[in-house]
This record gives C-alpha cells, sequence and structure tokens, in this order.
C-alpha cells in the first residue's frame, strides 16, 4: 500500500496511539505526530474535501431531478406498476403524488438541469457532477445519517473523515486535520463525525461561530497571551525536570508538551482563521457574509475556503439543524421549507465555487453537496394545503448529489431515477460506492485503507464499494 | 539459508511420518478440524473419510487418488480462488506435499477418525510447575528493573486500586512503616476501601458498554441504569466469586428465581432484598444501544436485541467475536451462523422490562393516592384550555398546579431488568443476518467447539413454558472446565494493573486475537482464580505483592476519570458520596454548542455538591459525550471496549489550560492553599505526594509572585508528572 517502508511503519505505529514507537521505528527522535501528512499511495487527483451536508434530506425533486410525470399524477396514488417501499412516517401505497412547483431551466454550456430553487447555484451547472442515481436503504435520519457520513447504519464505526485523516494525515501543523461546522444539533448526535474505533485523534472538531472557533481555545477571562505563554515556558520547565530520569518514556512525554506547543500555536491561528474582517469587501459579498439571511452559512463557507486554504483535509459544514423546521426534513410543507432552506445556502455555495476556481483551488479541492436521502414522489400529511400537509416522507432509494472540482468534469449528469423518481434504476451508486470514489480520488483504494478492530480489519465501505463512478465524472 | 532449512523440514515431515497417512493426520489435526471438524464450517467434516468424500456446502473435499482435482488440495495449495486455511499463515510446502501424497495414496484414514488439536484458547488451561520465586507471578515474570521506591509505590498503587491520589498524610505514614509487611498491609487496605469498587467498576463498565442511554435519533433514557452500575461497585467491592457475577448478570432471575411482588409487608423481607439486588445484574442486557427509531417490526426488535445480546455476551465473557457470524459462518473461528443464531435463541422469550422493585404494600399506597395525580391532570388540561391573554388565570393556575405537583404522591421504584415473555418466540437463523430473510429454525444451543461441558437444555414442545436457556448458559460459562471465562477474566485483571494485558485483545482470544505474551502466566493465573473460588481480590493480590508489579517502570497517563477525580481530590471538595441515580454536571454553553439536540436532554442535577462527586457516577448520554472524558479517550459505550486508547492531542492541553472547570478547580486547590505557611510545599504535596526540590520551589514561588497562586495551581494540574503516574 505504501510506497517505501518507512512511511508505512510510521503509519501504523502513530495510528496505534503509539507515538514512541513510532519514533523507534522511524529512527528518528522526538515525538511523531499522527496527523503529519502522509503521500497518497495511488496518484491523487483531490487534497481537500469540503461537504456540503444538508441536513433532514433535501428533496432531489425539487432540486437536480426533474419529473414532469408528478404534476399529471398529482393526487392521484402511485400506479401499481412502481411497486412498493417502505417509508418512515407515511404509507407509500396510501399516499397520494405530490407534483412540483419548481421551474427546471437548462443551465451553461452543458444545459444541465436546476431547479430556480438554486438561481445561484445553477450558474455554476459547468462544474457539477449531478449523480441522480444514489441509493442505500436507510430510511430513519439516523441510519441514513450514520450510512452516508460512517459508511454503516449503526453506532460505532469511523466517519468519513476519520477515515481519510488516518490515511493520509493533514497538511497544517496549527489546526484541526478534519474540521466540522454546525448549525445546531444532528439527528444522530455527534457520531456521524466520530473516530469510531479509530484512535481520538482522527475525529472530527467542531468549530464554532466568533473568535473562538474550537472548544478551550480561549484562555479564561483576564488571561493574557503573554501570560499563557510564561506558564506554558515554567511547565516545559517543569517537564523537562521530570522528563530526566524517565528515558523509556521520553518520547511519550515529548508528544504531550509537543502538544501544548501545538495547542498554542492553534490558539494563535485559530482566531486569525476565523477572523473574516480581513476578506475583500468583494469576496464577503460573494458569499453573502453580510445579508442577513446568508450571514451563517455565508461565514461557513468563506471559513471552509480559508481551511483549505491552509492545507485542512476534511471540512464539513452542516446546514439544518435539529429545531422543527430548522432543517431540510421537508414532512410538511416541502416546498415552501425548501424555498427557506435553500435561501440561506445557494448564494454562499454559488460563492465558494466561484472563490474556489479564481483563486485555482477548485482542481485540487472536491466539493460535494448532498443529504442523508432525497424524499418521496408521494406526499407525507395529504393534499388540502394545510401547514401539516404537501410534505414529503423520506427516500433513501433514489435521490441526488452533486460533486464538483477536484478533476471533476462538470455539467453532467450521471444515472437515473425512475419516471416518478421513487428508485435509482439506471447506474444506481450506492452510499459504498461513493465513499470508494471519493477515497480513489484521495489517492486512497478503499479495499486497503483498514484498521483492525475486533478480530478483522475494517473498512469505510465495509464489504462492498466499486469505483466505476470515477471514470464517470472525469469524462 | 531459509532454503535449506524448509528442504530439511521437508524432509523431516516426510521422514518421520510412517506413513502419507500419518503426514497427512498431522497437517489435519493441526490445521483444519478445529473448524472442518465438529464446528462443520461450512458444512464441511474432515474428521472421517466418509465426511471428507461427502464434503461441505462447496461439495467434496477429497477424490482419493486425485489430489489436482480434490478441492482440499486446491485451497491449500493456493491454486483456487479459495484460500485455506484463512487469514496470515498458509501451510508450508511440506505441509501441502504432505496432504498431496496423502490424497494421491488413497486418502486413508486407517488410524481412525483425526481428532481435534484446538486452538490454545479452547484447551482447558493447566496449571505449570514453578520453581524459584515465591511469587507466582515472579516465578513466571522476570523483572527488568529495580524496584521502584515507596513513595512511587504509593502513589501507583493508589491509582491503580482507588481511582485517587494517596492522601500525604498516607504517603508519610506508608513511607515510615517499619513493619516488613508494610507494602502486603498497603495492598490489603486499598483492596478493602469502597473506593477499589468505583474504580475497578470502571474497566467492567467499558467492557460491558454501560451507558444511561439508548443512543442514535431517540436516545431514549434509562432511568434505571445506574442500578446495575451500583450493582457492579458492589459486586468487586464485596469480592463476589466471579462465576456468581456472571451468572447473576446472564441469569440471575432463573438461578435465583423469587417472586418479588408477593409479600405484603411493607419492607421487603432481606431473602428477597437479596435476590433483587442479584437480579440487577441482569439489566446489563437492557442498557446497549439500539437505535428504537428504526424498529418497526416485533421481530426486527427482537432479532436486533438478541443479536446485541450475544455480541455482547461474547466479548465480555468469552472473549471471542462471536458478531462475526452473525450474517456468514466465522471466517477465523469454529464458530458457524447457526452457532450465532443458537445463541441467540438463549435470548429468546426473555425481554427487557420494567418491574417493581418495592413490596406490594408500597404499591398499594402509590396507587390509594393516585387520585391525586387525576386532580394535577385535570389542573393541567385546565391550564391549556386558558386563553392565551388570560395573565392573572394563568398565575392561579401555576400556583395550584405547583401545590398539587407537591402534594402528589411520588411513584414507586422500578427498574429494568430481564423477565421473561410468553409466549418464547422461534429463533431462525437469518440469510445474511437480514430478519426478514428467515432460514432454518434454530433452538438454543452454544458453540461447543469452544469447549466446557455441554448443558442440558430440556423443553417442552409447546411455545408455552417459562425458558431456563440463559442459566444453562451460565452454567457452561462458569463450569470448571470451561476453556475462555477464567482466562478471559485474569487477562483483564492483569489489563487494569498494567495497562497491556496478557493477550492484547482482551475481547478476542480467538485466532485473530494477538497471542498470549506469557502463555504459562496466563494459565497458572487461571486456574488459580477458579480454584480459590474465583476471587478477583486473590489474583489482585498475586499480582500485587509480586516484585513484578513493584519495579520501575514507564509512567502510565491516568485514565479520564481519575484524571478528573484527581483534580477533585487535591482541591479538597471531592464528594465520596457512593451508589444512586447519575449525576449531570453543569455544561458551560461553549460545552453544549452543536453537541446538544436539546438542553431538556440535560437535566443538571440541582444540588452542587454532587457535582463534585466521582466520575463513575457521572451521567454517559450517548448521543453526547462531555467534552473533556471524551478528549481523554473515556471509553466509547458503541460497544464492548476491550481497551482504551491513550491519545497525547493538542484539544486535551486546551482543557486543561483554559476550560472553566479546570479554573474553577485551580481557584479551589489556592483557596485551600490559602492559609498554609508554606503553599508551594504543599500544593506539590497534593497534587504530586512529594516535596519540590530546592530549585522547583525557588521557581514555583517566582512563579505565583508574577501570575498568582491559581495559575500555579493550574500549572501543576498541566504537568505531566501529575498526569503520569510512574
Amino acid at each position: 500500500m505504501w510506497t517505501n517502508d518507512l512511511s508505512r511503519r510510521n503509519f501504523f505505529a502513530s495510528a496505534l496511539g503509539f507515538p514512541s514507537l513510532a519514533a523507534a521505528a522511524a529512527g528518528t527522535a522526538g515525538p511523531i505526530n499522527p496527523l503529519a501528512a502522509k503521500k497518497a499511495p495511488l496518484p491523487a487527483s483531490v487534497k481537500s474535501v469540503i461537504f456540503l451536508f444538508m441536513h433532514g434530506g433535501p428533496s432531489h425533486l425539487e432540486t437536480f431531478d426533474p419529473k414532469p410525470a408528478l404534476n399529471k399524477l398529482n393526487g392521484q396514488l402511485v400506479p401499481a406498476s412502481f411497486g412498493h417501499v417502505q417509508l418512515q412516517f407515511s404509507k407509500f401505497n396510501e399516499s397520494p403524488v405530490l407534483g412540483s412547483k419548481r421551474t427546471f431551466t437548462r443551465h451553461g454550456q452543458s444545459g444541465l438541469e436546476v431547479s430556480d430553487v438554486f438561481p445561484h447555484i445553477a450558474r455554476h451547472a459547468d462544474k457539477l457532477a449531478v449523480i441522480r442515481s444514489m441509493n442505500h436503504d436507510g430510511f430513519t435520519h439516523t441510519a441514513a445519517l450514520n450510512f452516508l457520513n460512517n459508511g454503516w447504519p449503526r453506532l460505532g464505526r469511523p466517519s468519513m473523515g476519520s477515515w481519510i485523516v488516518y490515511g493520509l494525515g493533514s497538511e497544517c501543523d496549527n489546526l484541526p486535520a478534519f474540521v466540522v461546522m454546525l448549525e445546531g444539533g444532528i439527528k444522530s448526535g455527534p457520531v456521524v463525525y466520530s473516530s469510531g474505533f479509530l484512535p481520538a485523534v482522527y475525529q472530527g472538531t467542531t468549530l464554532r461561530n466568533g473568535p473562538a472557533p474550537i472548544l478551550y481555545l480561549k484562555p479564561p477571562e483576564g488571561t493574557t497571551t503573554g501570560q499563557q505563554r510564561a506558564m506554558l515556558d515554567q511547565l516545559k520547565w517543569f517537564n523537562e525536570q521530570h522528563r530526566q530520569e524517565r528515558a523509556a518514556a521520553q518520547s511519550e512525554l515529548d508528544a504531550r508538551m509537543a502538544s501544548y506547543e501545538l495547542a498554542f500555536r492553534m490558539q494563535v491561528a485559530a482566531p486569525e482563521l476565523a477572523d473574516l474582517t480581513k476578506e475583500s469587501a468583494a469576496t464577503r459579498a460573494l458569499y453573502g457574509v453580510d445579508e442577513k439571511n446568508t450571514a451563517d452559512f455565508g461565514g461557513k463557507c468563506l471559513m471552509a475556503r480559508r481551511l483549505v486554504e491552509r492545507g485542512v483535509r476534511f471540512v464539513q459544514l452542516w446546514s439544518g439543524n435539529t429545531t422543527e423546521g430548522g432543517d431540510w426534513d421537508g414532512h410538511k410543507q416541502c416546498d415552501a421549507n425548501h424555498m427557506k432552506m435553500a435561501g440561506k445556502t445557494d448564494k454562499p455555495i454559488a460563492g465558494l465555487l466561484a472563490d474556489l476556481e479564481s483563486r485555482g483551488m477548485l482542481d485540487s479541492t472536491l466539493v460535494i453537496w448532498g443529504g442523508e436521502f432525497g424524499r418521496t414522489p408521494t406526499s407525507d400529511g395529504g393534499m388540502n394545503g394545510g401547514g401539516d400537509s404537501l410534505g414529503r416522507d423520506h427516500n433513501p432509494y433514489g435521490f441526488s448529489i452533486w460533486m464538483a472540482g477536484g478533476g471533476i468534469k462538470g455539467g453532467k449528469t450521471i444515472g437515473r431515477t425512475d419516471e416518478i423518481g421513487l428508485r435509482a434504476i439506471e447506474d444506481p451508486i450506492h452510499v459504498h460506492d461513493l465513499h470508494a470514489t471519493i477515497l480513489a480520488m484521495l489517492g486512497l483504494d478503499h479495499t486497503k485503507l483498514t484498521y483492525p478492530f475486533q478480530g478483522r480489519d475494517f473498512r469505510l465501505t465495509d464489504v462492498h464499494g466499486k469505483i466505476d463512478l470515477l471514470a464517470k465524472l472525469r469524462t | 539459508m531459509a532454503r535449506v532449512v524448509s528442504i530439511l523440514f521437508f524432509v523431516s515431515l516426510s521422514a518421520l511420518a510412517a506413513s502419507p497417512e500419518e503426514a497427512a493426520r498431522a497437517v489435519l489435526q493441526t490445521k483444519c478440524v478445529s473448524c472442518h471438524g465438529a464446528a462443520k464450517m461450512s458444512g464441511l467434516d474432515l474428521r472421517t473419510r466418509e465426511a471428507a468424500m461427502k464434503g461441505g456446502t462447496r461439495g467434496a473435499a477429497v477424490a482419493p487418488g486425485k489430489a489436482a482435482d480434490s478441492l482440499l488440495y486446491k485451497v491449500v495449495s493456493g491454486s483456487g480462488e479459495l484460500k485455506m486455511p484463512p487469514g496470515k499463515q498458509p501451510l508450508t510446502g511440506a505441509e501441502v506435499q504432505a496432504l498431496r501424497e496423502w490424497i494421491d495414496a488413497g486418502a486413508q484414514f486407517g488410524g481412525g477418525a483425526v481428532t481435534e488439536s484446538s486452538w490454545w484458547a479452547f484447551r482447558k488451561p493447566v496449571r505449570p510447575k514453578l520453581s524459584g520465586a515465591a511469587n507466582p507471578v515472579d516465578a513466571l515474570m522476570k523483572r527488568t528493573a529495580d524496584l521502584a521506591d515507596r513513595r512511587t509505590l504509593i502513589r501507583r498503587l493508589s491509582f491503580d486500586l482507588q481511582g485517587l491520589p494517596p492522601a500525604p498524610e498516607e504517603i508519610d505514614a506508608f513511607i515510615n512503616d517499619t513493619d516488613p509487611n508494610a507494602w502486603d498491609k498497603l495492598v490489603d487496605r486499598m483492596l478493602a476501601s469502597p473506593s477499589y469498587g468505583e474504580r475497578w467498576a470502571r474497566h467492567w463498565l467499558d467492557v460491558v458498554r454501560y451507558a444511561d442511554t439508548g443512543g442514535y435519533e431517540t436516545d431514549v433514557f434509562f432511568p434505571s441504569a445506574w442500578r446495575y452500575r451500583d450493582y457492579v461497585i458492589r459486586s468487586l467491592q464485596q469480592d463476589k466469586p466471579y462465576d456468581v457475577f456472571v451468572k447473576e448478570q446472564i441469569a440471575a432471575d432463573e438461578i435465583w428465581p423469587d417472586d418479588l411482588d408477593l409479600d405484603g409487608a411493607y419492607e421487603m423481607p432481606k431473602s428477597k432484598l437479596a435476590s433483587l439486588e442479584r437480579r440487577f445484574g441482569t439489566a446489563l442486557y437492557t442498557l446497549g444501544a439500539l437505535p428504537v427509531e428504526n424498529s418497526f417490526f416485533g421481530d426486527q426488535y427482537r432479532s436486533e436485541w438478541q443479536a446485541e445480546a450475544v455480541e455482547t455476551t461474547g466479548s465480555a465473557f468469552l472473549g471471542l467475536t462471536l458478531g462475526c457470524a452473525r450474517c456468514h459462518d466465522h471466517k477465523f473461528d469454529p464458530i458457524s451462523q447457526r452457532d450465532f443464531y443458537r445463541m441467540s435463541a438463549v435470548f429468546a422469550g426473555s425481554e427487557d422490562r420494567e418491574v417493581p422493585i418495592v413490596s406490594q404494600m408500597r404499591i398499594f399506597e402509590f396507587t390509594r393516592y393516585q387520585t391525586k395525580l387525576v386532580a394535577l391532570d385535570e389542573l393541567r388540561k385546565k391550564y391549556e384550555r386558558l386563553k392565551p391573554d388570560d395573565k392573572d388565570g394563568r398565575e392561579t393556575l401555576l400556583r395550584q398546579l405547583g401545590e398539587s405537583y407537591l402534594k402528589a404522591p411520588r411513584s414507586y421504584d422500578k427498574a429494568n431488568l430481564l423477565a421473561h415473555t410468553e409466549p418464547v418466540y422461534d429463533t431462525h437463523i437469518l440469510v445474511h443476518g437480514d430478519f426478514k430473510n428467515k432460514g432454518e429454525k434454530v433452538g438454543p444451543g452454544f458453540p461447543m467447539a469452544v469447549g466446557g461441558s455441554a448443558p442440558e437444555i430440556a423443553e417442552p414442545e409447546t411455545n408455552y413454558f417459562i425458558p431456563r436457556r440463559r442459566k444453562a448458559l451460565a452454567e457452561w460459562l462458569t463450569s470448571p472446565d470451561h476453556p475462555l471465562t477464567a482466562r478471559v477474566m485474569v487477562n483483564r485483571i492483569w489489563q487494569g494493573h498494567f495497562g497491556k494485558a496478557i493477550v492484547g485483545t482482551a475481547n478476542d482470544f480467538g485466532r485473530q486475537g494477538e497471542p498470549p505474551l506469557n502463555r504459562d502466566l496466563l494459565d497458572w493465573l487461571s486456574v488459580e482464580f477458579r480454584e480459590q473460588g474465583w476471587s478477583m481480590k486473590h489474583i489482585h493480590r498475586l499480582i500485587l505483592q509480586s516484585e513484578y508489579y513493584r519495579q520501575k517502570r514507564t509512567p502510565l497517563r491516568m485514565d479520564a476519570e481519575s484524571l478528573r477525580d484527581a483534580v477533585l481530590a487535591a482541591t479538597g471538595k471531592l464528594n465520596a458520596k457512593m451508589f444512586g441515580p447519575a449525576v449531570v454536571p453543569p455544561l458551560t454553553r461553549e460545552e453544549r454548542e452543536g453537541g446538544m439536540r436539546d438542553m431538556s436532554q440535560w437535566p443538571v442535577s440541582s444540588d452542587a455538591a454532587e457535582h463534585d462527586r466521582r466520575s463513575v457516577y457521572l451521567f454517559i448520554k450517548r448521543s453526547y459525550r462531555l467534552p473533556m472524558m471524551e478528549t481523554f479517550d473515556a471509553a466509547d459505550p458503541s460497544a464492548s471496549c476491550a481497551r482504551r486508547e491513550t491519545s497525547t492531542v493538542a484539544p486535551q492541553a486546551l482543557t486543561l489550560m483554559n476550560s472553566e472547570w479546570m479554573n474553577a478547580q485551580a481557584a479551589r486547590l489556592a483557596a485551600r492553599l490559602a492559609t498554609e505557611k508554606d503553599p508551594v510545599e504543599r500544593v506539590w504535596r497534593l497534587t504530586l505526594g512529594r516535596s519540590p526540590s530546592g530549585i522547583e520551589k525557588k521557581r514555583a514561588q517566582e512563579f505565583q509572585a508574577r501570575s498568582g497562586l491559581p495559575s500555579l495551581c493550574l500549572l501543576l494540574f498541566n504537568m505531566n508528572e501529575f498526569v503520569y503516574v510512574d
């Protein structure tokens, strides 16, 4: 898997969380940072990933997968020929079809169809590869969230970001390698960015809004940076005394001292990172940072670019929280819900794509947009037009995501759902395939990126995953 | 050179064996039949000629006279797609050749059926003979360093057995104790301390994936999980024999059946209380992580619950990865998918049920005053009907509601324990583990290839009976000739003391696990454990009294709980209260931001003194883990945790330097020192258990003068010496 022996030993030793062993194996003095950048074992087209996660499950039928048949069948039961599926809340074969109010238009040179819910993103149609045939079988939020993020519907597995950082380390030595920006809670809790059975060093770090983006980053009230530096210098002196008689544990103790220095560097680097005032007015406007509706997600998108610029490996931005109606979970009035959620994210995402491109970063950055599933062609909550009606239930059987950057040739669709957008019927792409492909773009072989746990070698893709999507994305 | 050796070996195999059959038998016996014998993995049994020719699911294994056409030869020679044996060690060239010659010669079984020579961990441990040192550990483990000094030793022992630092006075007393048995006395005193139960319970709670909520989107609250945690602490404090501990957790209700609800008195009689205490052990199977929201079908929920029970039983008691056999036969160990579902059937007919744990009279007492609850409910309805602008009405009703609430009777105590269902649902092998795809129906049973005495499970044909399946499982596990139960536990005890186990994979004694570093040591301790009444404290004592334990060692970082408790102990504010419902500590806005779905899911304990209790009592919420605990590698309760990681990452430094809680503790410690004549001397003794050297004292005093006493206290909490135990 690894081209040279040294990096392999380094890799395994540090992955096991024994910096001392790693140091011994590599024949070097001093601690080894388990997050040190590692050369990708295979040719890589992507250095960093930005995953724009639309929490709750955005409807493909209102966004990237037009289905004129829905409007024709509006109000009728689904024809029996489409068969039956299990849904969480509604009964599929007893629910009427719900038409879509959105207008789809062809955009760019490619003529990719994007609905009027995303007027800004539509301008970047030629950058997008829309996969219309995503599918899995987890029809509840937790199962689906875990599937998309951890490759497994249950608890306990590492998230994709953790696997990637485990495989590649980070190019940045004063910020976390795997960063998550939330808009509030996640329905499944933090498991979606946890390191599972991988060492904790690989877990996602949540970056908050404001000047102290990392938990416990700010020294307590009244302590200046200078005072803290003085404490660290004093601490270093005491630690050096302590270390002298403990030769056997030296590299472990050194690693702990180094972690304080890294912490201190983070304290300096993170506020600088979070200071968006240094960005030009034009850039801020591009992301909508100064507009009320887009300020939050725009700030996150701008921060994502700044993180990637600094070498952070994996950045995940969340749109949607767990308050009632606060996410893309359109069980009620799906159209109105999506107009609201898209209004907060459309301009920032378009700004991110434009900014990455103009800075020459798009080629090495993979941008992924999607949620844990799509939504049903049928109505959840009936058709009477009241507040609880005209919704759509969860649909993991066929839904859309898009990818851009990282050497992808945009302006195209991959795969197809059936006439009503219920199931993926052509070129179905399972979540495992998506994961395998993302790893491949980063230069990682999904069958070889393994970690021993409970008696066997585990992978992000379990025992599945195909990468034929890769060629389709690139040509 | 390697080539020469292999040729020599080749010659020796053929030359030394009397016949091709003998050479082949040796290979079958050592490399094949542990899976393809009684365990019949993939249906194949290679113990007799008839069975080998019949073959398994892939067809005949042997075509006598034609090795090249025999599946057995193809898989061992690596010429086909399927390769055997599984794992990283193929057969040697000589072994492959032996099988080839034997098949070509007609594959005779003239010597009768091949007997199994199973995996070391499946053979009953035999006590090795000791020589030399008086202490068995010293006889088997050579110490490689000088003995540590007494100051080091008492700190080591105190953290090891109690998870707390020794008080400065205890240290002085031990250093000045001239009794030649001073060490043994110290060991005995700390083993007898209630803190021992709290510290070692945490090790077991890791293994049984203990938490106070169920995880996933619903993350349901387990209101009585703490009773199980207390049960574990008490069991360890009492040195409950481990076989009883196992039996209680798996089958207390079946082994000590006792009607809890038929007694008329207000207080339950002692005998019944004892049975109740045992039954709290069965709560082990009621606090796993389950996606309740994903279980729309009775069979689905049952199959998930049973599978989780099997996996946890495998990890915790057997040290085997039974979960690997849920969808297909185990790839490395002789556990078939059928075995998995037979084990799963052991838990059929049992379920998690909330049962009253008070006498019937207490329940009557509650029901008698339930009218007050009805009245409260009526007030609430009235409140909900109020017009939005009726401010006066709202205030009046709120007051009435409050008063009624205070008058309403409190419900009686209940606990979620294992109970029986009627009927006992059938168990089927689930194809690929899918609950909708039911295969053959199976009855209860255990993976007998593992060993131990086969228990009898006699049951009527009808589904209406009270099962005693878990009882049979518990008896199998604790039978004197079970090869794993004692080994798995003494290995955990060893790991608890040294941070590193004899078998490094404490939850996996199978072929994918690590081999024992010292098999004689493991087996000697295992036999001793069983023969000395399964006393854990006896094993602790043997280990702790050894010179091997007392030598100088590489320092170990404290675990998350010990670190928090050590900080609290230094401040003098540690609340030593034992037992009771989980303590929910307050969170800062920064700490709860993002992670917490809804603050109503985090009901902060109203009494602030509770917040200073030991970490083992802290609320463990599967969907939100306390940042400090998580950062310092506390166990993830998704599944059984065999051993914790010890990571060293920058967020740990940020936590110890900057968190509000750490700074508050530093301020408390400073306040404790305020009246001291020599605060530097005292703070060194309170945190590090020693006096500062001259230069250290000077440095510290200078720092204190510049930055203040709280900063000095924080500095000490951040030192490597504080966080590591020599």
